[in-house]
């Protein structure tokens, strides 16, 4: 275990001093995360402003989309774009002959750079709520301690489908076209154009028995308060780890 | 020499590289009607809790989404290979064999390359706010015709200004290798007509990153909203917007120090 501790200690610290190199090419991958919820939010704005939207008020979209763009940015998985190159290139090779295997380097790079954008959402939601209260959460500790574990969960079942496909690359060169066409279907289903709630009922209770709202739309809503049952934490956190098991 | 024999030479070399590369012409369709098909599915999903977004109706706004996907198959089959890989030119110093050659450096590095079957975007993104325009019931009169062409050549001439300018940053932040993504994060944003968005927005889109001209004009061309005096309007903003670029080049040229500089 320690040893274990040490070596992540040390990939993480690594990956992070790599990505400081990069700072100005990330915050432009920030911005683009940021750009589509922001887009969504205004056209929803513009639609709520005759009235609630089944009982979505522009508050509501508001925080919602703040959340998305937080969570988005906590459980991106880029992994299967970068296999794929290495495939391609075939830096695989000199990867797979490190006495570490790739996936651990993989998981570190994810945890330093997830806690380097995440951190700067947060300070920019923080800044964005002192002078606009909409965006403002209410003070819930326990809520934040169920959002942190649905959203460790949510970035596990990406990141384990997105390296799972990424390995597909080893058989065909096409595995970030699987990815692509995820990432189309996840526009709906995972609830980041829409509030799931707003899905026609049909496509919603499809979207139900897929991965595509417990890695999105559930954390989101623990956040923002749109689950409240004790019924829905189960069916969410049940839903997670089943799609994780898988 | 001409510039314009030299691209020709490059085109044709290009047209038969690409040929030889057929599968990918199936592979870009493919994913083209896909992305249309999610656009328009995102359009029902929005007006299925309106009945008018920012003014316009279901079928105005797919005149517009039709206009969004022609130019960008103009920007996939001509900036992104062409411009798009200044950046990387830049910090490596392989601009220097351009910039020795006797042609006009803009204009080479601009139209070089073109990726062919990415033009079919077009093509399929004319058919569709055609086919709109169709369902809308309107029968656009010739000078609307007309005022949509001058509209859209603006909108492809003020896309390419914006490509150019933001490439010309590279010549001052040479770290910053994704620059392109700034522009496709902020393109996004050209989908919807431009009234839908909250009015701080709107004006950052009508004045500072003048994306609403180039969707929303030659839509609104199309469909009537747009007198047609105001495309003379809309040739004059791409007008002064390749006008400033071409300044803003020569001055990024002139930072140029090639490698290790």
């Amino acid at each position: 275990m320690n040893v274990w501790l040490r070596r992540y200690a040390a990939l993480v610290r690594s990956a992070w001093l790599v990505d400081l190199q990069y700072r100005a090419a990330i915050a432009i991958w920030m911005l683009w995360n940021v750009t589509e919820p922001a887009i969504a939010l205004g056209i929803w704005w513009s639609i709520a402003s005759q009235g609630a939207v089944q009982g979505f008020g522009r508050d509501d979209f508001a925080r919602y989309f703040f959340g998305v763009a937080l969570v988005n940015q906590l459980t991106l998985a880029w992994d299967a774009w970068y296999i794929d190159r290495w495939v391609r290139d075939g830096e695989m090779n000199f990867r797979l002959a490190r006495p570490i295997g790739p996936v651990h380097e993989a998981i570190a790079d994810n945890i330093a750079y997830k806690a380097r954008t995440a951190s700067v959402v947060l300070v920019v939601w923080m800044l964005v709520a002192l002078a606009w209260p909409v965006v403002r959460l209410p003070f819930a500790p326990g809520r934040w301690a169920l959002f942190a574990l649905a959203v460790a969960l949510a970035a596990a079942i990406r990141f384990l489908n997105g390296y799972a496909t990424g390995l597909l690359a080893f058989w065909t060169t096409r595995a970030t076209a699987l990815m692509e066409l995820q990432f189309g279907i996840s526009l709906f289903l995972s609830g980041r154009l829409a509030p799931l709630a707003l899905l026609p009922p049909a496509v919603a209770s499809v979207a139900g028995v897929l991965w595509f709202p417990y890695v999105l739309s559930f954390p989101v809503e623990v956040l923002t308060g749109g689950v409240v049952t004790h019924q829905q934490y189960v069916r969410g956190f049940l839903g997670q780890v089943c799609w994780l098991a898988v | 020499m001409s510039v314009r024999r030299v691209l020709r030479a490059l085109w044709r070399v290009n047209v038969v590289e690409e040929l030889q590369y057929r599968a990918n012409f199936l592979a870009s369709l493919l994913g083209t009607l896909f992305w249309i098909a999610m656009a328009l599915l995102t359009l029902a999903l929005f007006f299925r809790h309106t009945a008018r977004l920012g003014g316009w109706d279901y079928w105005e706004v797919v005149v517009l989404l039709g206009v969004f996907n022609a130019l960008t198959g103009v920007i996939e089959a001509v900036l992104r290979p062409g411009i798009g890989e200044l950046v990387d030119e830049v910090r490596s110093g392989k601009l220097d064999l351009i910039l020795t050659r006797p042609v006009d450096a803009q204009l080479y590095v601009s139209f070089r390359r073109l990726d062919l079957w990415r033009f079919a975007d077009v093509a399929l993104g004319l058919a569709l706010a055609g086919y709109a325009v169709v369902r809308l019931g309107r029968v656009p009169s010739p000078l609307d015709l007309l005022a949509f062409a001058v509209t859209l050549g603006s909108a492809v001439a003020l896309v390419y200004a914006i490509w150019v300018a933001l490439m010309s940053l590279a010549f001052w932040f040479v770290a910053v290798e994704n620059l392109s993504v700034l522009f496709d994060a902020v393109y996004e944003a050209a989908r919807y007509p431009v009234s839908a968005y909250p009015g701080a927005l709107r004006f950052v889109f009508v004045y500072l990153v003048p994306i609403a001209w180039t969707t929303t004009i030659p839509a609104s061309a199309l469909t009537g909203r747009l007198a047609p005096a105001a495309a003379l309007g809309a040739a004059g903003v791409a007008a002064l917007a390749l006008a400033l670029t071409r300044l803003l080049w020569r001055a990024a040229l002139r930072r140029y120090t090639s490698a290790g500089g």
